[in-house]
């Protein structure tokens, strides 16, 4: 593995990229520590990866089946429309 | 999947403009002309959000639908007042919310979101994954994430893949669940969110962030196990 010479010297920590990784990737890191943050993302191979992997963990929840409508409730639910646009 | 029409930038329209958003309007519109299959689309469309909400503060998940049931017939009693100061979608979930804290309170129980800002202090990843303070390079990986880009897309998209990320939301703490429900799983924008269920922004981050750690964790143990 090759020593990430400096790094501390790019203003975050592995250990700190992490913590704010979902700031980073909701776009709510102010600017400049959007700057420092993409300084240290781009001579670390290993914050890097970290950063694609949550994004990767969020766009496979999207792929989950979520919870179905059950079949009596839509019944329900139309039957209670229908009471509705008679009232 | 569900049909994730609420774009971000349709409720950040719907709230700037203070009109109901070009989809919306169309939709609310048939709804109040009483026209049965646009129900029955927003129906089912809001369904995983709607179910998401309730579950955070029913005990069942048949409490949960009659909750469900409950804020439908009141979004129709309502319909006529729907202004568009926040799209469809947060307004019904709104309702869905209101409806479930009632019930939780007259069951004298206390709602989830009540302690939103203690929750876990678990840390995203575990201390030992990093460098000691007498390391040369403290606070660095000791050993990088394996790069996921490079598994076969079978292996990474796979039914068994999927099954590990659904188990780990559904252990999640209730906040960290209901929030990554709604905003991985259904597609809510994290301001539908916060009106929702009335986090600040920053809560709503540190619930997400901690909810998508872990199941980054879980899936890391996954594919590289
Ligand atoms: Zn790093």
């Amino acid at each position: 593995m090759v020593e990430p010479l400096g790094i501390r010297e790019h203003g975050y920590t592995c250990r700190e990229v992490v913590d704010v990784a979902s700031e980073y990737v909701e776009g709510a890191l102010p600017p400049e520590e959007t700057t420092l943050f993409e300084l240290h993302l781009n001579f670390c191979d290993g914050c890097f990866t970290f950063i694609d992997q949550i994004k990767q963990a969020a766009a496979l929840s999207r792929r989950v089946s979520e919870d179905e409508l059950p079949e009596p409730l839509r019944l329900g639910l139309l039957e209670a429309f229908r009471d509705w646009k008679r009232s | 999947m569900s049909a994730c029409t609420y774009s971000v930038g349709t409720v950040t329209e719907a709230h700037t403009a203070g009109h109901i958003a070009a989809d919306d309007s169309a939709l609310v519109a048939r709804l109040r002309d009483g026209d049965e299959r646009a129900f029955e689309e927003v129906v089912s469309s809001f369904y995983p959000s709607m179910i998401a909400v309730a579950r955070g503060y029913a005990r069942t998940r048949a409490v949960a639908d009659e909750i469900v049931q409950e804020a439908w017939i009141g979004v129709l009693k309502g319909i006529d007042r729907f202004e568009g100061r926040s799209s469809l979608r947060t307004w019904v979930l709104q309702i869905v919310a209101n409806i479930a804290r009632t019930r939780a309170v007259r069951e004298a129980r206390s709602a989830p979101y009540s302690s939103f800002e203690t929750g876990d202090a678990q840390p995203a990843v575990e201390p030992e994954r990093f460098r000691g303070p007498d390391d040369p390079f403290p606070g660095h990986w000791r050993s990088y994430p394996t790069d996921w880009r490079t598994l076969p897309e079978e292996r990474l998209v796979s039914n068994e893949t999927l099954a590990v990320v659904k188990q780990a939301i559904a252990e999640l703490p209730e906040n960290q669940r209901i929030v990554i429900t709604l905003r991985d799983m259904t597609g809510c924008s994290a301001a539908e969110v916060c009106d929702t269920l009335g986090l600040s922004p920053e809560n709503q981050r540190v619930l997400l962030h901690r909810a998508r750690a872990r199941v980054r964790a879980r899936l890391e143990r996954h594919l590289d196990g």
